[in-house]
Protein backbone atom coordinates (compact mmCIF):
# COMPACT_ATOMS: atom_id res chain seq x y z
CA UNK A 1 0.00 0.00 0.00
CA UNK A 2 2.60 2.42 0.84
CA UNK A 3 4.29 2.09 -2.50
CA UNK A 4 1.07 2.14 -4.22
CA UNK A 5 1.23 5.84 -2.29
CA UNK A 6 4.68 7.07 -3.20
CA UNK A 7 4.09 5.74 -6.46
CA UNK A 8 0.67 8.06 -6.77
CA UNK A 9 3.15 10.72 -5.15
CA UNK A 10 6.05 10.33 -7.88
CA UNK A 11 3.26 10.23 -10.56
CA UNK A 12 1.92 13.45 -9.39
CA UNK A 13 5.46 15.38 -9.19
CA UNK A 14 5.55 14.10 -12.69
CA UNK A 15 2.67 15.71 -13.80
CA UNK A 16 3.43 18.58 -11.92
CA UNK A 17 6.00 18.94 -14.38
CA UNK A 18 7.46 22.73 -14.54
CA UNK A 19 5.71 23.80 -11.39
CA UNK A 20 7.00 20.91 -9.01
CA UNK A 21 10.98 21.81 -10.70
CA UNK A 22 10.13 25.11 -9.18
CA UNK A 23 9.21 24.27 -6.19
CA UNK A 24 11.93 22.41 -5.34
CA UNK A 25 14.07 25.13 -6.90
CA UNK A 26 12.79 27.37 -4.57
CA UNK A 27 13.17 25.00 -1.55
CA UNK A 28 16.92 24.73 -2.71
CA UNK A 29 17.74 28.43 -2.65
CA UNK A 30 16.02 28.56 0.54
CA UNK A 31 18.21 26.26 1.96
CA UNK A 32 21.02 26.96 0.61
CA UNK A 33 20.61 30.64 1.76
CA UNK A 34 19.90 29.17 5.11
CA UNK A 35 22.65 26.52 5.30
CA UNK A 36 25.32 29.20 3.54
CA UNK A 37 25.05 31.72 6.15
CA UNK A 38 24.89 29.10 8.95
CA UNK A 39 28.52 28.03 7.30
CA UNK A 40 29.78 31.61 7.04
CA UNK A 41 28.29 32.35 10.96
CA UNK A 42 30.01 29.52 12.50
CA UNK A 43 33.51 29.58 10.89
CA UNK A 44 33.38 33.08 12.12
CA UNK A 45 32.17 32.11 15.04
CA UNK A 46 34.73 29.71 15.66
CA UNK A 47 37.12 32.41 15.06
CA UNK A 48 36.18 34.52 17.56
CA UNK A 49 35.99 31.80 19.88
CA UNK A 50 39.75 31.31 19.24
CA UNK A 51 40.66 35.08 19.34
CA UNK A 52 38.50 34.94 22.87
CA UNK A 53 41.02 32.65 23.82
CA UNK A 54 43.78 34.67 22.98
CA UNK A 55 42.69 38.13 24.12
CA UNK A 56 44.34 39.39 27.44
CA UNK A 57 43.79 42.55 29.23
CA UNK A 58 47.04 44.18 30.67
CA UNK A 59 47.12 46.49 33.95
CA UNK A 60 49.90 48.72 34.14
CA UNK A 61 50.66 49.29 37.85
CA UNK A 62 51.72 52.80 38.81
CA UNK A 63 54.84 51.31 40.59
CA UNK A 64 56.30 48.12 41.55
CA UNK A 65 54.82 45.86 44.16
CA UNK A 66 56.77 44.36 47.16
CA UNK A 67 56.68 40.38 46.22
CA UNK A 68 54.16 40.19 49.05
CA UNK A 69 51.70 43.16 47.77
CA UNK A 70 52.34 40.99 44.53
CA UNK A 71 50.85 37.85 45.99
CA UNK A 72 47.88 40.33 47.46
CA UNK A 73 46.94 42.04 44.74
CA UNK A 74 47.27 38.92 41.92
CA UNK A 75 45.26 37.14 44.38
CA UNK A 76 42.31 40.07 44.48
CA UNK A 77 42.45 40.20 40.78
CA UNK A 78 42.28 36.61 40.41
CA UNK A 79 38.97 36.79 42.44
CA UNK A 80 37.17 39.29 40.35
CA UNK A 81 34.04 37.75 38.10
CA UNK A 82 35.24 36.90 34.56
CA UNK A 83 39.03 35.87 35.27
CA UNK A 84 40.49 32.90 34.45
CA UNK A 85 43.99 33.69 35.06
CA UNK A 86 46.71 36.72 36.21
CA UNK A 87 50.27 36.34 35.27
CA UNK A 88 52.58 39.49 37.19
CA UNK A 89 55.39 40.59 35.02
CA UNK A 90 57.89 42.07 36.64
CA UNK A 91 59.84 45.44 35.41
CA UNK A 92 62.63 43.48 34.72
CA UNK A 93 60.63 40.57 33.32
CA UNK A 94 59.25 43.07 30.58
CA UNK A 95 62.81 44.72 29.79
CA UNK A 96 63.88 41.39 29.12
CA UNK A 97 61.01 40.67 26.67
CA UNK A 98 61.46 43.89 25.02
CA UNK A 99 65.09 43.10 24.74
CA UNK A 100 64.07 39.81 22.93
CA UNK A 101 61.68 41.22 20.85
CA UNK A 102 64.94 44.01 19.66
CA UNK A 103 67.13 40.80 19.27
CA UNK A 104 70.26 42.51 17.93
CA UNK A 105 69.47 46.08 18.57
CA UNK A 106 69.06 45.30 22.26
CA UNK A 107 71.97 47.24 23.07
CA UNK A 108 69.79 50.20 22.55
CA UNK A 109 67.91 48.82 25.69
CA UNK A 110 70.91 48.10 27.79
CA UNK A 111 72.26 52.07 27.67
CA UNK A 112 68.97 52.95 29.39
CA UNK A 113 69.85 54.20 32.87
CA UNK A 114 66.66 52.93 34.32
CA UNK A 115 64.43 50.68 33.54
CA UNK A 116 61.52 52.61 32.12
CA UNK A 117 58.53 49.88 31.83
CA UNK A 118 56.24 49.51 34.41
CA UNK A 119 55.86 46.43 35.90
CA UNK A 120 52.20 44.71 35.30
CA UNK A 121 49.87 42.24 35.42
CA UNK A 122 48.58 39.47 32.37
CA UNK A 123 44.73 38.98 32.99
CA UNK A 124 43.31 36.46 30.86
CA UNK A 125 39.50 35.58 30.32
CA UNK A 126 37.21 33.05 31.12
CA UNK A 127 34.01 32.64 29.39
CA UNK A 128 32.41 35.45 31.41
CA UNK A 129 34.70 37.50 31.30
CA UNK A 130 35.11 37.27 27.39
CA UNK A 131 31.21 38.86 26.73
CA UNK A 132 31.42 42.37 25.91
CA UNK A 133 29.44 43.36 28.76
CA UNK A 134 31.69 40.97 31.10
CA UNK A 135 34.87 42.02 29.94
CA UNK A 136 33.79 46.02 30.13
CA UNK A 137 32.94 45.61 33.99
CA UNK A 138 35.88 43.63 34.28
CA UNK A 139 38.06 46.52 32.90
CA UNK A 140 36.38 49.17 35.04
CA UNK A 141 37.18 47.10 38.02
CA UNK A 142 40.44 46.72 36.98
CA UNK A 143 40.59 50.47 36.38
CA UNK A 144 39.61 51.09 40.12
CA UNK A 145 41.85 49.27 41.54
CA UNK A 146 44.48 51.87 43.79
CA UNK A 147 47.60 50.35 42.11
CA UNK A 148 46.51 50.71 38.62
CA UNK A 149 48.11 53.51 36.25
CA UNK A 150 46.66 52.65 33.26
CA UNK A 151 44.55 49.23 31.65
CA UNK A 152 44.89 48.14 28.16
CA UNK A 153 43.45 45.66 25.77
CA UNK A 154 40.09 44.58 25.66
CA UNK A 155 37.21 42.97 23.43
CA UNK A 156 36.83 45.98 21.24
CA UNK A 157 36.83 44.02 17.90
CA UNK A 158 36.24 40.64 19.57
CA UNK A 159 32.84 42.66 20.06
CA UNK A 160 32.62 43.47 16.63
CA UNK A 161 33.29 40.33 15.16
CA UNK A 162 30.41 38.67 17.51
CA UNK A 163 28.39 41.46 16.75
CA UNK A 164 28.92 41.05 12.77
CA UNK A 165 28.49 37.26 13.39
CA UNK A 166 25.08 37.77 14.77
CA UNK A 167 24.28 40.29 12.01
CA UNK A 168 24.83 37.27 9.85
CA UNK A 169 22.92 35.17 11.39
CA UNK A 170 19.87 37.53 11.10
CA UNK A 171 20.41 38.63 7.43
CA UNK A 172 20.48 34.74 7.10
CA UNK A 173 17.61 34.03 9.41
CA UNK A 174 15.77 36.66 7.26
CA UNK A 175 16.67 35.38 3.42
CA UNK A 176 16.08 32.15 4.59
CA UNK A 177 12.86 32.57 5.63
CA UNK A 178 11.36 35.36 2.97
CA UNK A 179 12.96 31.82 0.45
CA UNK A 180 11.39 29.54 2.38
CA UNK A 181 7.61 31.08 2.65
CA UNK A 182 8.07 31.61 -1.36
CA UNK A 183 9.27 27.94 -1.16
CA UNK A 184 6.00 26.55 0.53
CA UNK A 185 3.79 28.80 -1.32
CA UNK A 186 5.56 26.94 -4.47
CA UNK A 187 5.07 23.99 -3.23
CA UNK A 188 1.40 24.78 -2.48
CA UNK A 189 1.04 25.46 -6.22
CA UNK A 190 2.33 22.79 -7.34
CA UNK A 191 0.30 20.73 -5.10
CA UNK A 192 -3.13 22.41 -6.24
CA UNK A 193 -2.15 22.35 -9.77
CA UNK A 194 -1.50 18.17 -8.80
CA UNK A 195 -4.88 18.55 -7.46
CA UNK A 196 -6.22 20.12 -10.27
CA UNK A 197 -4.74 17.52 -12.51
CA UNK A 198 -5.63 14.26 -9.85
CA UNK A 199 -9.35 15.91 -9.73
CA UNK A 200 -10.64 12.77 -11.92
CA UNK A 201 -8.66 10.31 -9.88
CA UNK A 202 -9.74 12.21 -6.42
CA UNK A 203 -13.39 11.70 -7.65
CA UNK A 204 -12.96 8.39 -8.81
CA UNK A 205 -11.60 7.79 -5.30
CA UNK A 206 -14.22 9.45 -3.49
CA UNK A 207 -16.73 7.80 -5.52
CA UNK A 208 -15.44 3.97 -4.43
CA UNK A 209 -15.16 5.10 -0.79
CA UNK A 210 -11.02 4.96 -0.62
CA UNK A 211 -10.10 6.17 2.92
CA UNK A 212 -9.73 9.77 3.62
CA UNK A 213 -5.77 8.66 4.53
CA UNK A 214 -5.17 7.34 0.85
CA UNK A 215 -6.58 10.56 -0.60
CA UNK A 216 -4.36 12.93 1.62
CA UNK A 217 -1.46 11.07 1.72
CA UNK A 218 -0.22 11.31 -1.78
CA UNK A 219 -0.23 14.79 -1.44
CA UNK A 220 1.54 14.87 1.76
CA UNK A 221 3.92 12.73 0.47
CA UNK A 222 4.52 14.40 -3.11
CA UNK A 223 4.99 17.58 -0.84
CA UNK A 224 7.63 16.73 1.03
CA UNK A 225 9.69 14.58 -1.52
CA UNK A 226 9.97 18.00 -3.37
CA UNK A 227 11.20 19.53 -0.14
CA UNK A 228 13.22 17.06 0.65
CA UNK A 229 14.82 16.91 -3.13
CA UNK A 230 14.74 20.50 -2.61
CA UNK A 231 17.44 20.37 0.79
CA UNK A 232 18.99 17.77 -0.55
CA UNK A 233 20.35 19.92 -3.56
CA UNK A 234 20.88 22.79 -1.57
CA UNK A 235 23.08 20.74 0.24
CA UNK A 236 24.95 19.42 -2.43
CA UNK A 237 25.42 23.10 -4.17
CA UNK A 238 26.85 23.62 -0.48
CA UNK A 239 29.24 21.14 -0.96
CA UNK A 240 29.85 21.95 -4.11
CA UNK A 241 30.67 25.48 -3.50
CA UNK A 242 32.63 25.25 -0.11
CA UNK A 243 34.88 22.28 -2.15
CA UNK A 244 35.40 24.91 -4.93
CA UNK A 245 35.86 27.73 -2.84
CA UNK A 246 37.27 26.67 0.45
CA UNK A 247 41.09 26.03 -0.75
CA UNK A 248 40.90 29.77 -2.27
CA UNK A 249 38.90 31.07 0.38
CA UNK A 250 41.31 29.63 3.44
CA UNK A 251 44.48 31.93 3.25
CA UNK A 252 42.51 34.88 3.15
CA UNK A 253 40.32 33.74 6.20
CA UNK A 254 43.66 32.85 7.75
CA UNK A 255 45.30 36.66 7.11
CA UNK A 256 42.17 38.20 8.20
CA UNK A 257 40.51 36.19 11.18
CA UNK A 258 43.27 33.98 12.04
CA UNK A 259 41.52 30.80 11.54
CA UNK A 260 43.35 28.05 9.97
CA UNK A 261 41.08 25.79 8.75
CA UNK A 262 37.39 26.24 7.45
CA UNK A 263 34.79 23.93 8.84
CA UNK A 264 31.98 22.57 7.05
CA UNK A 265 28.26 21.91 8.42
CA UNK A 266 28.31 19.25 11.34
CA UNK A 267 26.34 16.21 10.31
CA UNK A 268 23.48 17.21 12.88
CA UNK A 269 22.96 20.46 10.85
CA UNK A 270 22.90 18.75 7.38
CA UNK A 271 20.13 16.44 8.75
CA UNK A 272 18.38 19.07 10.52
CA UNK A 273 18.31 20.90 6.91
CA UNK A 274 17.41 17.80 5.55
CA UNK A 275 14.20 17.48 7.84
CA UNK A 276 13.45 21.41 7.79
CA UNK A 277 12.98 20.84 3.36
CA UNK A 278 10.73 17.87 4.31
CA UNK A 279 8.71 19.49 6.62
CA UNK A 280 8.87 22.91 4.28
CA UNK A 281 7.39 20.57 1.25
CA UNK A 282 4.85 18.78 3.82
CA UNK A 283 3.89 22.03 4.75
CA UNK A 284 2.98 23.35 1.18
CA UNK A 285 1.30 20.02 0.54
CA UNK A 286 -1.42 20.17 3.52
CA UNK A 287 -1.76 23.90 2.82
CA UNK A 288 -2.88 22.84 -0.74
CA UNK A 289 -5.07 20.38 0.33
CA UNK A 290 -7.15 22.83 3.01
CA UNK A 291 -7.43 24.96 0.09
CA UNK A 292 -9.42 22.96 -1.93
CA UNK A 293 -11.19 21.16 0.87
CA UNK A 294 -14.79 20.78 0.00
CA UNK B 1 -31.15 -4.04 0.27
CA UNK B 2 -32.42 -1.03 -0.65
CA UNK B 3 -35.92 0.96 0.86
CA UNK B 4 -36.79 4.35 0.06
CA UNK B 5 -39.75 5.69 2.12
CA UNK B 6 -41.77 8.86 0.56
CA UNK B 7 -38.57 10.71 -1.15
CA UNK B 8 -38.45 13.90 -2.55
CA UNK B 9 -35.84 15.69 -4.31
CA UNK B 10 -36.09 19.07 -5.26
CA UNK B 11 -33.34 21.34 -7.32
CA UNK B 12 -33.46 24.86 -6.49
CA UNK B 13 -31.92 26.70 -9.83
CA UNK B 14 -31.65 30.11 -8.56
CA UNK B 15 -35.19 31.04 -7.93
CA UNK B 16 -36.61 28.06 -9.85
CA UNK B 17 -37.22 24.61 -7.64
CA UNK B 18 -37.35 21.67 -9.92
CA UNK B 19 -38.35 18.95 -8.65
CA UNK B 20 -35.98 15.81 -9.46
CA UNK B 21 -37.89 13.05 -7.97
CA UNK B 22 -41.64 13.20 -6.32
CA UNK B 23 -42.64 10.83 -2.94
CA UNK B 24 -40.98 7.55 -4.63
CA UNK B 25 -41.36 4.51 -2.13
CA UNK B 26 -39.72 1.45 -3.04
CA UNK B 27 -37.97 -2.02 -2.01
CA UNK B 28 -35.51 -3.84 -3.66
CA UNK B 29 -34.77 -6.95 -2.18
CA UNK B 30 -30.79 -8.77 -1.78
CA UNK B 31 -30.57 -11.15 -5.09
CA UNK B 32 -33.31 -9.14 -7.37
CA UNK B 33 -32.48 -7.49 -10.52
CA UNK B 34 -34.40 -4.33 -10.92
CA UNK B 35 -34.53 -2.36 -13.80
CA UNK B 36 -35.21 1.61 -13.55
CA UNK B 37 -36.70 3.17 -17.41
CA UNK B 38 -37.36 5.94 -17.90
CA UNK B 39 -36.95 8.58 -20.39
CA UNK B 40 -34.09 11.27 -20.46
CA UNK B 41 -34.56 13.49 -17.40
CA UNK B 42 -36.97 11.46 -15.47
CA UNK B 43 -34.73 10.91 -12.24
CA UNK B 44 -32.90 8.08 -13.29
CA UNK B 45 -29.37 9.53 -12.22
CA UNK B 46 -30.46 11.31 -9.01
CA UNK B 47 -32.16 8.38 -7.69
CA UNK B 48 -29.17 6.43 -7.74
CA UNK B 49 -26.85 9.28 -6.69
CA UNK B 50 -29.11 9.51 -3.51
CA UNK B 51 -28.48 5.73 -2.79
CA UNK B 52 -24.74 5.94 -2.59
CA UNK B 53 -24.87 9.61 -1.27
CA UNK B 54 -23.92 12.03 -3.51
CA UNK B 55 -26.91 13.41 -3.46
CA UNK B 56 -29.20 14.12 -0.19
CA UNK B 57 -32.84 13.64 -0.32
CA UNK B 58 -35.14 16.62 0.49
CA UNK B 59 -37.43 14.84 2.09
CA UNK B 60 -37.76 11.09 2.91
CA UNK B 61 -35.92 8.09 4.15
CA UNK B 62 -33.53 5.94 2.38
CA UNK B 63 -31.77 2.48 3.47
CA UNK B 64 -29.41 0.80 1.73
CA UNK B 65 -27.38 -1.83 2.75
CA UNK B 66 -28.75 -1.58 6.12
CA UNK B 67 -27.68 2.03 6.54
CA UNK B 68 -29.85 5.20 7.23
CA UNK B 69 -28.39 6.77 3.88
CA UNK B 70 -29.01 10.89 4.93
CA UNK B 71 -27.88 10.62 8.34
CA UNK B 72 -24.64 8.84 7.81
CA UNK B 73 -21.26 10.53 8.50
CA UNK B 74 -18.30 11.24 6.05
CA UNK B 75 -16.22 7.81 7.14
CA UNK B 76 -19.19 5.52 7.36
CA UNK B 77 -20.40 7.02 3.49
CA UNK B 78 -16.61 6.01 2.56
CA UNK B 79 -17.83 2.41 4.02
CA UNK B 80 -21.19 2.33 2.38
CA UNK B 81 -19.46 2.96 -0.62
CA UNK B 82 -16.64 0.23 -1.06
CA UNK B 83 -19.78 -2.20 -0.65
CA UNK B 84 -21.61 -0.85 -3.90
CA UNK B 85 -20.46 -1.09 -7.52
CA UNK B 86 -21.26 1.81 -9.71
CA UNK B 87 -21.22 2.61 -13.44
CA UNK B 88 -21.51 6.04 -14.00
CA UNK B 89 -23.45 7.37 -16.60
CA UNK B 90 -20.44 8.95 -18.00
CA UNK B 91 -18.00 5.73 -17.02
CA UNK B 92 -15.54 8.10 -15.78
CA UNK B 93 -12.47 6.15 -17.04
CA UNK B 94 -9.35 7.85 -16.28
CA UNK B 95 -7.52 8.83 -19.65
CA UNK B 96 -4.10 8.13 -18.84
CA UNK B 97 -4.83 4.88 -17.47
CA UNK B 98 -5.09 1.83 -19.40
CA UNK B 99 -8.17 -0.28 -18.86
CA UNK B 100 -5.93 -3.06 -16.57
CA UNK B 101 -5.08 0.41 -14.32
CA UNK B 102 -7.87 1.60 -14.33
CA UNK B 103 -9.19 -1.51 -12.57
CA UNK B 104 -5.91 -1.97 -10.66
CA UNK B 105 -6.38 1.82 -9.49
CA UNK B 106 -9.95 1.10 -7.73
CA UNK B 107 -8.81 -2.14 -5.98
CA UNK B 108 -5.41 -0.12 -4.87
CA UNK B 109 -7.19 2.81 -3.67
CA UNK B 110 -9.11 0.00 -1.35
CA UNK B 111 -6.40 -1.96 -0.06
CA UNK B 112 -6.82 -5.00 -2.05
CA UNK B 113 -3.53 -7.40 -1.31
CA UNK B 114 -0.75 -6.54 -4.21
CA UNK B 115 -0.65 -10.29 -5.28
CA UNK B 116 -4.69 -10.61 -5.15
CA UNK B 117 -4.60 -7.51 -7.38
CA UNK B 118 -3.83 -8.56 -10.75
CA UNK B 119 -5.71 -11.64 -10.72
CA UNK B 120 -9.18 -10.06 -10.04
CA UNK B 121 -8.21 -7.61 -12.76
CA UNK B 122 -7.90 -10.06 -15.36
CA UNK B 123 -11.45 -12.04 -13.83
CA UNK B 124 -13.76 -9.07 -14.04
CA UNK B 125 -11.89 -8.18 -17.52
CA UNK B 126 -12.70 -11.64 -18.46
CA UNK B 127 -16.18 -11.66 -17.34
CA UNK B 128 -17.23 -8.06 -19.15
CA UNK B 129 -14.74 -9.92 -22.47
CA UNK B 130 -11.96 -7.41 -22.28
CA UNK B 131 -8.89 -9.48 -21.64
CA UNK B 132 -7.63 -9.06 -25.10
CA UNK B 133 -7.92 -4.98 -24.81
CA UNK B 134 -6.10 -4.31 -21.01
CA UNK B 135 -3.07 -2.59 -22.36
CA UNK B 136 -5.19 -0.30 -24.24
CA UNK B 137 -6.12 3.68 -23.32
CA UNK B 138 -9.74 4.97 -22.74
CA UNK B 139 -8.87 6.89 -26.23
CA UNK B 140 -8.48 3.87 -27.71
CA UNK B 141 -11.34 1.70 -26.63
CA UNK B 142 -14.93 1.79 -28.92
CA UNK B 143 -17.92 3.23 -26.82
CA UNK B 144 -18.81 -0.26 -26.14
CA UNK B 145 -15.68 -1.33 -24.62
CA UNK B 146 -15.64 1.67 -22.53
CA UNK B 147 -18.98 0.37 -20.49
CA UNK B 148 -17.46 -2.98 -20.46
CA UNK B 149 -14.28 -1.61 -18.96
CA UNK B 150 -16.32 0.30 -15.94
CA UNK B 151 -18.74 -2.61 -15.69
CA UNK B 152 -14.68 -4.88 -14.98
CA UNK B 153 -14.40 -1.51 -12.61
CA UNK B 154 -17.36 -1.80 -10.66
CA UNK B 155 -17.50 -6.01 -10.55
CA UNK B 156 -13.55 -5.73 -9.47
CA UNK B 157 -14.28 -5.51 -6.02
CA UNK B 158 -16.86 -7.84 -5.42
CA UNK B 159 -19.89 -5.30 -4.62
CA UNK B 160 -22.78 -6.20 -2.53
CA UNK B 161 -24.89 -3.65 -4.87
CA UNK B 162 -24.57 -2.99 -8.52
CA UNK B 163 -25.97 0.19 -9.68
CA UNK B 164 -25.54 0.71 -13.81
CA UNK B 165 -26.66 3.70 -14.84
CA UNK B 166 -27.35 3.61 -18.62
CA UNK B 167 -24.38 1.23 -19.13
CA UNK B 168 -25.91 0.80 -22.88
CA UNK B 169 -26.68 4.44 -23.20
CA UNK B 170 -25.42 4.97 -26.94
CA UNK B 171 -24.53 1.79 -27.87
CA UNK B 172 -26.25 -0.29 -30.81
CA UNK B 173 -28.94 -3.39 -30.34
CA UNK B 174 -26.38 -6.13 -30.43
CA UNK B 175 -23.45 -4.18 -28.15
CA UNK B 176 -26.07 -3.15 -25.90
CA UNK B 177 -27.18 -7.19 -25.44
CA UNK B 178 -23.73 -7.94 -25.01
CA UNK B 179 -23.80 -5.69 -21.77
CA UNK B 180 -27.02 -6.90 -20.88
CA UNK B 181 -25.72 -10.56 -20.76
CA UNK B 182 -22.75 -9.46 -18.29
CA UNK B 183 -25.19 -7.95 -16.30
CA UNK B 184 -27.09 -11.17 -16.08
CA UNK B 185 -23.98 -12.79 -15.17
CA UNK B 186 -23.14 -10.75 -12.81
CA UNK B 187 -26.87 -10.83 -10.91
CA UNK B 188 -26.75 -14.86 -11.44
CA UNK B 189 -23.45 -14.84 -9.15
CA UNK B 190 -25.23 -13.34 -6.22
CA UNK B 191 -24.75 -9.51 -6.51
CA UNK B 192 -28.18 -7.27 -6.39
CA UNK B 193 -28.42 -5.69 -9.50
CA UNK B 194 -30.37 -1.97 -9.75
CA UNK B 195 -29.85 -1.17 -13.93
CA UNK B 196 -30.96 2.07 -15.13
CA UNK B 197 -31.96 2.48 -19.26
CA UNK B 198 -34.18 4.83 -20.95
CA UNK B 199 -34.52 1.75 -23.80
CA UNK B 200 -37.85 0.23 -23.16
CA UNK B 201 -36.48 -3.08 -25.25
CA UNK B 202 -33.79 -3.74 -23.25
CA UNK B 203 -36.07 -3.06 -19.81
CA UNK B 204 -37.97 -5.92 -21.05
CA UNK B 205 -35.11 -7.88 -22.13
CA UNK B 206 -34.34 -8.45 -19.23
CA UNK B 207 -37.07 -10.54 -17.91
CA UNK B 208 -37.10 -8.82 -14.36
CA UNK B 209 -39.06 -6.43 -12.25
CA UNK B 210 -39.45 -3.18 -14.02
CA UNK B 211 -40.03 0.20 -12.19
CA UNK B 212 -40.78 2.87 -14.81
CA UNK B 213 -40.38 6.48 -13.83
CA UNK B 214 -41.83 9.64 -15.53
CA UNK B 215 -40.65 12.84 -14.85
CA UNK B 216 -40.23 12.20 -11.50
CA UNK B 217 -42.96 9.77 -10.52
CA UNK B 218 -43.28 6.56 -9.80
CA UNK B 219 -45.72 5.72 -12.13
CA UNK B 220 -45.70 1.48 -12.52
CA UNK B 221 -43.36 -0.95 -10.32
CA UNK B 222 -44.58 -4.71 -12.71
CA UNK B 223 -42.70 -8.12 -12.85
N1 LIG C 1 -27.57 19.17 -9.95
C1 LIG C 1 -28.74 19.48 -10.53
N2 LIG C 1 -29.20 20.73 -10.44
C2 LIG C 1 -30.39 21.05 -11.01
N3 LIG C 1 -31.17 20.20 -11.64
C3 LIG C 1 -30.74 18.93 -11.75
C4 LIG C 1 -29.50 18.51 -11.19
N4 LIG C 1 -29.36 17.18 -11.45
C5 LIG C 1 -30.44 16.80 -12.14
N5 LIG C 1 -31.29 17.85 -12.32
C6 LIG C 1 -32.58 17.79 -12.98
O1 LIG C 1 -33.31 16.72 -12.45
C7 LIG C 1 -34.03 16.06 -13.47
C8 LIG C 1 -33.66 14.58 -13.51
O2 LIG C 1 -32.34 14.44 -13.99
P1 LIG C 1 -31.58 13.05 -14.07
O3 LIG C 1 -31.69 12.39 -12.76
O4 LIG C 1 -30.22 13.30 -14.59
O5 LIG C 1 -32.45 12.30 -15.15
P2 LIG C 1 -32.08 10.99 -16.00
O6 LIG C 1 -30.86 10.38 -15.43
O7 LIG C 1 -33.29 10.12 -15.87
O8 LIG C 1 -31.91 11.45 -17.42
C9 LIG C 1 -33.72 16.78 -14.77
O9 LIG C 1 -34.76 17.70 -15.01
C10 LIG C 1 -32.46 17.51 -14.47
O10 LIG C 1 -32.36 18.69 -15.20
MG1 LIG D 1 -29.10 9.98 -16.31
Amino acid sequence: MLGFLIGEALRDLHRAGRVAVAAILLTTLSLAALGGFWLVSTNVGQAAEQWRDRVRITVFLKQEPSAAETDELVDRVQAMPGVAAVRYVSKSEALGTLKEVLGKDASVAEQLPTNPLPASLEVMLNEAGATPEGARGLITRLSELPETDEVSGGMDWVDRLARGRRLLDVIGLGIGAVLAVAAILTVTTATTLVLHLRRQELEIMRLVGAPELVVRLPLLLQGMLQGLLGAVMAIWLLIAVYALAGPHLEPLVNQTLGLERLTFLKPHTVVGLMLAGTMLGGFGGWLARGRTAP
Amino acid sequence: MIELHRVWKVFSVGPVKVPALSDISFRVAKGECVTLHGASGAGKTTLLRLLYREELPTEGDIEVLGCDVPALRVREVAALRRSIGVVFQDAKLLPGRTVYENVAFVLRVLGTPRREITPRVFDALRRVGLSARAQAYPAQLSQGEAQRAALARAIARKPLLLLADEPTGSLDESMAGEVIDIIKDIWARGTTVLFATHQARLAAALHQRTLHLLSGRLVKDEG
